[in-house]
């Protein structure tokens, strides 16, 4: 150990705190852990510089094109990937043995938590395709910049990884953030480049606001419609008190939830769109929702604020049904105080499958894969975003290679005519004709259970979860189904 | 003690004057049309205001003894707070156990949970304390007869580190401090009150007891000296260097207690701390600047105006507008601020040389 002078005190003092925070468990710091930036996976294959040192031990040493016994079967099996390079064109971010992914992410502002444990599920998801040979015979290299959470930040990472040569990118399969990926919209149409925004704002999927925008799943809008369907329907509410954010997350929930409300023939007793200010006092908001008593509360706001509101609801007597859009809620809300009002009142709405709580393909191949490469990473369901990042990415660029063609504008060909298998992780998705044809209408539900909680789990570990049993999905009800989408249900 | 004295002819008086009416008024309408919620919000008024006070009661600490402005308050509330959560929530022993694993003795004891909890509090305010010292050890005397810019561009380089690491234990998680009120309460009519808010309230009475009292013994005389002219006190054979120490030791233990209460209701629902409670030491810099920066009695004032201010803006003007929305609380305590000091520049209990710094 580094011997300890009086003249490393600020050292040591550093070092106390950074103890005591590191003090909780080991399994936490592991997916916060930034991943590298530029070049996650070299061409090589060689993974002795993987970003964390549990790979150490991983049967992927030098073995680029030899498929392991432990991946055969993961998610490069299918890729029929092996073609030869010369016969497929190629212009930016391609070369004969690497292809470039650029993942615009939030690795240290305000949702870094979150995007970090996504972009490590992507870096797994590529280790393991890399594994089995890459794409088109090459490998991929993941170019990973942080752009804060901060709009300039993310324009000037755009700039530098849409860069026309092979030091770019050739596709994005991250783009984090609605405004930050908004304001590429334009630019990734004139650059022939296509993202995939950490976002599901309904006006990602008009042509006019996000042509080359690869949205995953369904939006915000179409999942307030299920969620409210769904929970009405089984529980008989007929009043629905309305609760969110100003902007395009929380008022595009809001607005699905009138659809839905209309549809349905529920009184919106309280309508609270753009009422909940972030980090305010929010006892005028749980005063009238209280005073309005609604049977169903459909909520579109942050974890922190869904705690002020909830809990305090709960508090002053409202006892209704709450749900509301993802990301209102997060499962960490279960070890704290809110947690046994959680499991009496909420019901989680998503897009996607979460860990373990169905049993599918793709679900094996991702838990079979996080633990491979990264054991001690926290059990967490924000793997999945990143793994079907991956899957979704991958289709694209083989579909691309099938067609002998990588170059961008032959990527962006590729984006419109492929169709996605996410292996029973998310609806499968296509992004080709009309929005109002090829959107997604389902989203998922799920019962939050208190007892299936289990807050120092990691991905190694069996029988354990995150607290939440599927209630329904993939469900898609009679509004989503019904709903003729022209554009976004909300513009700010 | 400084004194309030009303000019009138002094337009910023008399707009004062015209608000203390104004506020006298609007709360006889308000206890008359719905006294239990106006009692309930005077009780989460005064408890979120003794919150602000106790963030408000560190930074009087330390600006008096040292003539700085602490930025790094808030990263010291939120450590102080995990400081608690470790204590009271994990097996082994905090900031030991990053070498080797210790475990935590109190974790173990049986009987009543508010004893264990207690204690538990107990020994992470004096890890608080130890930061403080160390913290003021190594980065502040080192800076004795350096100009105050530095010695405060420092709390602002501490401020961000600290901060950095509290939230990377924090990730994406809620610590729960697993306070002993929990969530508990009771109702006045339509209104909820907290046990927390009792909680709040009482921690700050003892803490400005303590300081009172504090600044009668023999050592609050030589810190009293210290602010008030530090070379003469080193004259007096102070010893400067001791002073600071605990000034900045009380500084983190009360930075830490309001660190537990930015966790707790009225500021959390959860209980727990998340990324966001650093921030609580922004939150209580208008109570700081109304009350006076060097003033004890202005931070418990400075403190309950504050946090009257907010949480009356949050549930009597939230819905007037659609331009602000429930937005009045985040600003209204500036307002209030800035009203304060067109009144007094040098705030409601600060000394006049306060203007110059």
């Amino acid at each position: 150990m580094r011997k300890v002078t009086k003249g490393f005190a600020p050292l040591v003092a550093l070092a106390l705190v950074a103890a005591a925070c590191g003090g909780d468990d080991d399994a936490a710091d592991e997916p916060s852990e930034p991943p590298a930036e530029d070049t996650a996976d070299e061409p090589t294959g060689d993974t002795a510089d993987e970003p964390t040192e549990d790979t150490a031990d991983e049967p992927t040493e030098d073995t680029a094109d030899e498929p392991t016994e432990d991946t055969a079967d993961e998610p490069s099996e299918d890729t029929g990937g092996q073609e030869p390079a010369e016969e497929i064109v190629t212009d930016f971010g391609v070369t004969e043995d690497t292809i470039r992914i650029g993942l615009n992410a939030d690795l240290s502002g305000l949702f870094a938590p979150l995007v970090t444990q996504i972009t490590d599920a992507q870096q797994v998801f590529w280790e393991i395709v890399n594994d089995n040979g890459g794409i088109a015979g090459r490998q991929v290299e993941l170019v990973i910049i942080d752009n804060a959470y901060d709009v300039p930040t993310h324009l000037e990472n755009y700039a530098e990884m849409a860069d026309e040569s092979e030091e770019g990118v050739i596709f994005f399969s991250q783009s984090t953030g609605s405004p930050h990926t908004a304001a590429t919209a334009e630019d990734l149409v004139d650059d022939d480049l296509i993202a995939i925004p950490l976002s599901w704002y309904s006006g990602f999927a008009d042509p006019g606001i996000g042509q080359n925008v690869m949205e995953l799943y369904t939006n915000y809008c179409i999942e307030a419609m299920n969620g409210i369907e769904y929970l009405a329907g089984e529980n008989g509410a007929t009043t629905l008190g309305i609760v969110s954010f100003p902007g395009e997350y929380g008022q595009d929930g809001a607005q699905g939830a009138k659809i839905a409300a209309e549809a349905l023939g529920l009184e919106i007793v309280y309508d609270g769109e753009g009422a909940v200010v972030p980090g305010s006092d929010q006892t005028p908001v749980i005063t009238e929702l209280v005073a309005a008593d609604p049977d169903l509360v459909w909520a579109t706001l942050n974890p922190t604020t869904l705690a002020e509101v909830l809990g305090g609801a709960y508090q002053q007597g409202l006892r209704a049904l709450w749900s509301g859009n993802s990301p209102t809620w997060n499962y960490q809300l279960l070890a704290t105080d809110l947690g046994p009002i959680a499991d009496e009142v909420f019901h989680y709405s998503t897009y996607t499958a979460l860990w373990g709580a169905i049993d599918s393909p793709g679900m094996t191949e991702m838990i079979e894969g996080m633990r491979a490469k990264r054991p001690d990473a926290v059990l967490s369901d924000t793997y999945i975003v990143g793994w079907t990042e991956g899957l979704a990415t991958k289709a694209v660029l083989e579909q691309a290679a099938a067609n002998g063609d990588m170059t961008r504008a032959g990527v962006v060909k590729a984006f419109n005519e492929v169709e996605v298998d996410m292996k029973g992780l998310a609806p499968d998705q296509s992004w080709f004709g009309e929005p109002n044809d090829f959107i997604v209408r389902e989203s998922y539900i799920y019962d939050v259970v208190l007892d299936e909680f289990d807050a120092g789990a990691t991905v190694s570990d069996d029988d354990v979860g995150t607290g939440h049993v599927l209630e329904v999905g993939p469900y898609s009800g009679s509004i989503a189904e019904g709903y003729d989408f022209q554009e976004a249900c909300f513009s700010g | 003690m400084a004194r309030l004295k009303f000019d009138s002819t002094e337009p910023s008086h008399l707009v004062g004057l015209a608000l203390l009416v104004g506020g006298i008024v609007f709360s006889a309408y308000q206890l008359a049309t719905g006294a239990d919620i106006y009692f309930t919000t005077l009780l989460k008024s005064l408890a979120l205001g003794s919150v602000y006070a106790l963030i408000a009661l560190g930074f009087v600490l330390i600006f008096k003894a040292t003539e700085v402005v602490n930025f790094s308050q808030g990263a010291l509330a939120m450590i102080g707070a995990l400081f608690i959560s470790f204590m009271v929530a994990d097996e082994n022993l905090p900031i030991i156990g990053f070498f080797w694993e210790i475990p935590n003795p109190i974790y173990q004891l049986g009987g009543p949970e508010w004893i264990r909890w207690g204690l538990s509090v107990i020994v992470a305010l004096g890890f608080a304390a130890l930061l403080g010292l160390v913290i003021e050890r190594v980065t502040i005397r080192p800076m004795i007869g350096q100009p105050l810019f530095s010695v405060a561009v420092i709390t602002l380089g501490l401020e961000i580190s600290l901060r950095v690491l509290a939230n990377d234990a924090v990730k994406i998680s809620f610590r729960s401090v697993d306070a002993p009120w929990g969530n508990g309460g009771f109702n006045i009519g339509a209104g909820f009150v907290n046990w927390s808010y009792f909680a709040a309230m009482i921690t700050a009475a003892v803490a400005f007891v303590a300081v009172f009292f504090f600044y009668r013994s023999r050592m609050g005389i030589s810190m009293r000296a210290v602010a008030r002219d530090q070379e003469a006190a080193m004259a007096q054979g102070i010893n400067i260097g001791r002073v600071f120490a605990i000034a900045w030791g009380a500084g983190a233990v009360l930075a830490a207690l309001g660190g537990l209460f930015a966790t707790q209701q009225p500021i959390k629902q959860t209980g727990a701390i998340d990324q966001d409670t650093s921030l609580i030491a922004f939150r209580a810099l208008p109570a700081v600047i109304l009350g006076g920066l060097d003033s004890v009695q202005g931070a418990l004032i400075g403190g309950l105006m504050v946090g009257t201010a907010e949480i009356y803006a949050g549930q009597y003007l939230s819905g007037y507008t659609s331009v602000l929305g429930s937005g009045y609380p985040l600003i209204v305590p500036y307002v209030v601020m800035i009203i304060g000091l067109l009144v007094k520049p040098y705030g409601l209990f600060g000394t006049p040389e306060i203007r110059r710094v």
